[in-house]
């Protein structure tokens, strides 16, 4: 691990301020990320500005019937909070789907939105990464990609999103409040993460130093909700595949819905084409099929991810079912 | 940085950690040795602490973020001499093995609250535990009692716990890495980035140039002989073909020098900046690729000093023989099936990581190596041969050892720390990461095997060929013993008279593989059982009825394609209950199946030879001490399967004594003369055996030394509790102690040999659509012989099936083209959660065996081999499909699905 400073910040506007300064400072929150990757040797900051008291962990209701959420709320607080509980579900679902009880006490909602892929190549400091290293190259293209990407990847990086809560968060339409050295700006999290085409070492349409300070919600959706995550085993593993979405009914169509993929892509994948297919329609199981397949009709697969593609299928449709006609699905998650 | 404060367990540490440092290393800094790693990432639980009441990992928590707040470790669970209700409950229910994980457990268990304790799957996803398949951390969490305590002298049979319980769950037993040696240097090791490079030169003068930098040993500081990492009874049971730092590099990983430094920043900064120029060679990384003529050779040395086969064609061992008359055999057959089966590269994961630390007495001037190993007399005996040492200057002891798996049956840091010890006579510590454990320490041997299997049709089998084809890495550590055992009672399980093999251990450029829970056997029974299991379908006959009619039975002699196994007989005969426990289970009705999936159940057998062959010695000594109780040293080591409990239950029993006035040492090599170590599943057969003897003696010498004391006739002497009534009076042990000290020896040379049978059935159900599998029932059955712990004994059981079942439908290490490791993490390698694992039920058979210890058998690799073959057998009958190549995650079985 390269030494380097630890400095706490105290306020919000000076840790933007010293971190926008220093090309080679980095904000730390919960570090369940960032020290992981300090010890790997993935990420090399000379300085961490940790960010963790800025008192940024409350959740408050939004005069217009939202959520406010502190970018500094743990992980676990925000799972267990009794209005993301009742209206909100589809964020404690995404939450408990993944890391671990320890981790989630430590871990925040922007650390989490702000994760890097876990891609082993990525990870492995000493092997080539176009993410890592501009221009070393992307090994996964040719190497084990099993859990890379089958949409909107580029030749020069196939890594997914890890992150459940960001799959959550583009489904309920979340925005981020975002406070940079030129003031506050709001970014909505659907359009927050970009896809990697040439450089993919840009998770984020976020500039160096710019710091989230909260999330907003907006009202309640209505209707059903479901997270769902298809993994290897039972537990602790991230998506293969995951599936967020929330569908409101009326006289047996589909209101309107909103459906994102986690674990295709560089970023959540808003299925917007399978959202059009369904609104508005009787969502038979012809229709379910089709609009998935409309979705997926730009997937490209690598060697090893040919997989992903029935699968994203499968699981979409099943938990469309579930959402639509109300048949109880077999209980996925542990 | 001023005013850093931070309590820990209620004392006050205010020195500020370095910027970076995780609370993990700073608490351990601070002796809080409860505190432990296993991956260093987030991924396993065992550093978990609370902060301000809250668990976290202490491994990504930074160590200045604490300030200001309330640390409890394990140590700091209990208050004022009171065990914290978890920690009784750990206790009473035994909630642990090798004991590593357990202050995670107890610390995660201890924050739960109502939900998680409903949830327990999902509440424990953050820990780790790979010896227990976690039914008895369930148990223990949920309050379910096991231990009892029985009268003096009535231990066997009963459920004892552990005799380091108390230490475990207060996080006072001592690891390896738990002391503090004072003055202590850190190693890190350079490895090389290339699968098969000779090395042309290395420049250490930026490394040493790093303050606080000592030494860099590279291949021209260590000795030039050669020998094998692997540790057994007979050195020439395996080639010479390793060294401790060569000149050439056969696979990524290797470890190519060594940074000694006064902290472990500087000896991982020098490690950085140590140059090497290399000249890269040509490698090969697929078996049948090394084999083929013009492939690049691995190891090209004399084929009679380096105990190779066939160096130039890369065939480190080989085996051809026939019984019968294959051909004619099967001939006769009214069905064949032929199958290619593959198991893949797994890794023990042991939560402990490969370290030790070596340090010289100040007085005597004498080297001890402390290390995490398996075989304390025989890494001693392998390190004085190399650095030409008389054993005398050498002490080899294991600390508790944090699992083991066979994993620890190698020499792969030891050798390291006692170069860099004799070199700079100061103590050294070198303890390996998580990731170092993936790349640079051993694997399960990945094998190839074909299977031809005839059978008439009522099914008994008329043929039964394999063809097997071993990946043994870069270097031969087992290759040539698991080979031949993979061989051995696969083939001997059933009744065929026409039997052929034809077996190779082949070099490649990969990372060495080596011993591996079940020694080979795993991968061939999973390939036969497939085939016979596969060829019960073609004969549309019932696939348990095929193995009733074929499967050895009681008085048969068990034959390879090598003829009778030597001093190996089936001392006593439990497989029929095992498969009527099976036959019991199915007959039972299905239960409630998710709409649309298919259901299927199937199941496989596996029989294992109570002891390696050719001898493995077991060395005992019990002495009574002033107090009139017995200590109790055995050479053998304990890591987590449970021998020690055994042994100190054989003891008392022989002696008549509460098993509390037994003490144990053991993992010493200056306890006893010589033992092999704990391997080949010989902790309570053969130590056992020894303990049992030294314990027998014990009695005669205690009636001999009584009668002389009273002067009453030997006759009428008899050990009664505390001391032997001698015709009316009683002489307290202790009164014996004043006089002539009374010392006893057992010995066990491990022949002949029985054997020892095991059956699990699964019933499944599949989803077509994704590809999961759900496990509605998982049952074992044992034939352990005389079970003399049953709680305990369970626990292996369980043990090894949770491990066969990761190995079944999850764990794969995978490589690169060019051999490199790329699942180096607990992230990528999926080792089995608590959610994970299926609750299996386990029965005994109803058996004695006459020759091991007071008729037992041995029950701890064995569980895990049948239980793979289960599972695809389960598979196909649900699915219709034979899944031929482990692990069946699910993209596998949905794409298999999908295909048909
Ligand atoms: C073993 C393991 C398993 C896991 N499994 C899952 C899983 O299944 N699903 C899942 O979604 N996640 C999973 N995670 C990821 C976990 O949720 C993240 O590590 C965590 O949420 C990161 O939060 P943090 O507060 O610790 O972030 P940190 O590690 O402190 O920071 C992460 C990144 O965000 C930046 N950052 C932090 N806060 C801000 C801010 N306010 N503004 C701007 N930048 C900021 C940091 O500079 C850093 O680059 C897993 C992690 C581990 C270790
Ligand atoms: S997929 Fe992206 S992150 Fe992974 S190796 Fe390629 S460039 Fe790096
Ligand atoms: S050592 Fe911290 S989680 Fe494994
Ligand atoms: S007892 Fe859990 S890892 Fe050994």
């Amino acid at each position: 691990m390269k030494p380097f400073a630890y400095r706490r910040a105290t306020d919000a506007r000076s840790a933007v301020a010293t971190v926008a300064a220093d090309p080679d400072a980095a904000f730390l929150a919960g570090g369940t990320n960032l020290v992981d990757h300090l010890k790997l040797g993935v990420a090399c900051p000379s300085l961490l500005v940790d960010v963790s008291d800025l008192a940024a962990d409350l959740v408050e209701h939004l005069p217009d019937g939202g959520l406010r959420i502190g970018a500094g709320t743990r992980n676990s607080d925000l799972a267990a909070h009794p209005v993301v509980r009742a209206h909100y579900p589809l964020l404690s679902e995404a939450l408990l789907s993944g890391a671990s009880g320890q981790l989630r006490n430590a871990a925040t909602t922007a650390g989490n939105l702000l994760q890097r892929t876990r891609c082993g190549y990525f990870r492995d400091a000493t092997a080539p990464c176009n993410k890592r290293e501009p221009g070393s190259g992307c090994p996964a293209v040719a190497g084990h990609n099993r859990h890379h990407a089958i949409l909107g990847a580029s030749p020069d990086c196939v890594a997914t999103h890890p992150s459940d809560l960001a799959a959550a968060m583009v489904a309920l339409d979340a925005t981020a409040v975002v406070l940079g050295p030129d003031g506050e700006r709001r970014v909505p999290i659907g359009g927050l993460y970009r896809l990697p085409g040439d450089d993919p070492t840009r998770d984020t349409v976020l500039a160096h130093g710019e710091l989230i300070t909260a999330v907003e919600l907006p009202a309640p959706f209505g209707g059903r909700a479901r997270y769902r995550k298809v993994r290897d085993r039972a537990s602790f593993a991230f998506a293969l595949v995951s599936v967020a979405a929330a569908v409101r009914m009326h006289d047996g169509v589909v209101e309107d819905l909103r459906l994102v993929f986690g674990g295709l892509a560089h970023r959540p994948w808003r299925a917007a084409h399978a959202e059009d297919a369904l609104r508005g329609s009787a969502p038979t199981e012809v229709a379910l099929r089709a609009a998935a397949d409309a979705e997926l009709l730009d997937a490209r697969t690598l060697s090893g991810n040919g997989f992903k593609v029935p699968l994203a299928r499968n699981t979409l449709v099943s938990v469309l079912r579930e959402l639509t006609d109300g048949a109880a699905e077999p209980e996925d998650d542990a | 940085m001023t005013g850093f404060e931070v309590r820990v367990n209620g004392r006050t540490h205010d020195d500020a950690p370095r910027p970076g440092q995780c609370l993990r290393t700073y608490l351990r800094g601070h002796g809080w040795f409860g505190v432990k790693k296993g991956c260093d990432a987030g991924d396993c639980g065992a550093c978990t602490v609370h902060v301000d009441g809250t668990p976290v990992h202490s491994c990504l928590y930074p160590a200045l973020r604490a300030d200001g707040k309330q640390v409890t470790t394990v140590e700091g669970l209990a208050t004022d001499g009171e065990l914290h209700p978890v920690q009784e409950q750990f206790l009473a229910a035994q909630g642990f093995q090798c004991g590593f994980c357990t202050a995670g457990f107890l610390i995660t268990a201890a924050a739960l609250d109502d939900e998680g304790r409903a949830d327990l799957p999902r509440a424990l996803k953050g820990n780790l535990c790979r010896c227990t398949g976690y039914r008895a951390i369930e148990d223990a969490i949920t309050g379910v009692k096991h231990v009892e305590e029985p009268a003096d002298g009535e231990a066997v049979g009963r459920n004892l716990g552990a005799p380091a319980g108390p230490q475990v769950v207060t996080g006072t037993a001592r690891y390896t890495f738990d002391v503090d040696v004072p003055g202590l240097l850190h190693i890190k090791l350079v490895r090389s980035p290339h699968a098969h490079a000779r090395i042309t030169g290395i420049d250490t003068a930026a490394a040493l140039a790093v303050p606080g930098v000592r030494v860099v040993l590279t291949h021209e500081d260590a000795p030039q002989r050669l020998y094998s990492s692997a540790q057994h009874e007979i050195v020439e049971d395996d080639p010479c073909d390793t060294r401790v730092f060569d000149d050439v590099v056969r696979h990524v990983g290797q470890r190519v020098a060594a940074v000694v430094g006064e902290t472990e920043a500087a000896a991982e900064a020098g490690a950085r900046l140590v140059r090497v120029d290399y000249e890269v060679l040509p490698a090969v990384t697929d078996a049948h690729a090394a084999m083929r003529p013009g492939a690049p050779v691995v190891h090209d040395k004399d084929p009679v000093e380096a105990r190779i086969a066939r160096p130039a064609d890369n065939v480190l061992a080989e085996l051809h023989d026939e019984f019968g008359d294959f051909a004619a055999g099967l001939a006769e057959a009214d069905a064949v099936y032929r199958g290619t089966f593959r198991t893949p590269r797994a890794q023990h994961a042991a939560l402990e990581t490969h370290g030790a630390l070596a340090w010289f007495d100040a007085e005597t001037g004498r080297l001890t190596v402390r290390t995490s190993t398996q075989t304390p007399f025989l890494t001693r005996r392998s390190l004085c041969a190399l650095f030409d040492l008389p054993e005398s200057d050498l002490r080899v002891v294991a600390g508790r050892v944090g699992g083991g798996f066979g994993g620890k049956q190698e020499m792969l840091v030891e050798d390291v720390v006692v170069l860099a010890a004799l070199r700079l006579r100061e103590p050294v510590k070198l303890e390996l990461t998580r990731s170092e454990q993936f790349s640079g320490s051993t694997t399960r041997h990945p094998f190839t095997v074909e299977v031809e299997v005839g059978a008439k049709a009522d099914g008994t089998l008329t043929a039964l060929r394999v063809h097997v084809v071993s990946d043994t890495g870069a270097y031969g550590n087992h290759g040539p013993g698991v080979l031949f055992h993979s061989c051995g009672e696969s083939i001997a399980a059933y009744r065929c008279p026409n039997k052929r093999t034809d077996a190779y251990a082949v070099y490649t450029h990969n990372v060495p593989s080596g011993a591996y829970r079940g020694y080979g056997l795993g991968q061939v029974i999973f390939a036969v059982e497939s085939a016979l299991d596969e060829l019960a379908h073609r004969l549309g006959i019932d696939p348990l009825l095929l193995r009733e009619r074929s499967a050895v039975r009681d008085g048969d002699p068990l034959t390879t394609a090598s003829g009778a196994e030597e001093d190996l007989l089936i001392g006593s005969y439990g497989l029929d209950q095992c498969l009527d426990v099976v036959r019991a289970a199915r007959a039972e009705p299905v239960g409630p199946v998710p709409g649309g999936w298919l259901v299927g159940d199937g199941a496989a057998l596996s029989m294992i030879a109570t002891a390696p062959p050719r001898g493995h010695f077991g060395e005992a000594r019990l002495r009574l001490l002033a107090d009139g109780t017995f200590e109790l040293s055995v050479g053998t080591a304990e890591f987590g399967n449970g021998s020690t409990t055994v042994h100190r239950q054989l003891a008392a029993s022989a002696l008549g004594v509460a098993t509390s006035r037994v003490s144990i040492r053991q993992s010493d090599t200056d306890l006893v003369r010589h033992d092999t170590g704990a391997f080949g599943s010989t902790g309570v057969v053969i130590a056992g055996t020894a303990v049992l003897r030294a314990a027998e003696a014990m009695v005669g010498a205690l009636l001999g030394a009584a009668a002389e004391r009273s002067g009453v006739d030997v006759s009428r002497c008899a050990l009664v509790g505390r001391g032997v009534d001698c015709g009316g009076r009683v002489v307290p042990f202790s009164e014996l102690a004043a006089g002539e000290p009374l010392t006893t020896t057992g010995h066990c040379d491990g022949t002949p040999r029985s054997v020892a049978f095991n059956v699990h059935w699964f019933r499944l159900a599949v989803d077509p659509g994704t590809g999961e599998v759900r496990v509605l029932r998982s049952v074992h059955a044992a034939d352990a012989g005389q079970v003399l712990n049953p709680m305990q004994c369970r626990g292996q059981v369980e043990g090894g099936v949770a491990q066969g079942f990761g190995a079944a439908v999850a764990e794969h290490v995978d490589t690169g083209a060019d051999g490199a490791v790329t699942t180096a993490a607990f992230r990528q390698y999926h080792v089995p959660t608590f959610a994970d694992v299926p609750r299996t039920e386990v029965h005994f058979a109803d058996v004695t065996d006459p020759l091991g210890p007071l008729g037992a058998k041995s029950m701890s690799e064995s569980p895990f081999n049948p239980v793979a073959p289960a599972y695809a057998n389960a598979l196909r009958a649900a699915t219709g499909v034979r899944f031929t190549d482990l692990p069946l995650t699910r993209d596998r079985v949905w794409l298999g699905l999908s295909r048909d």
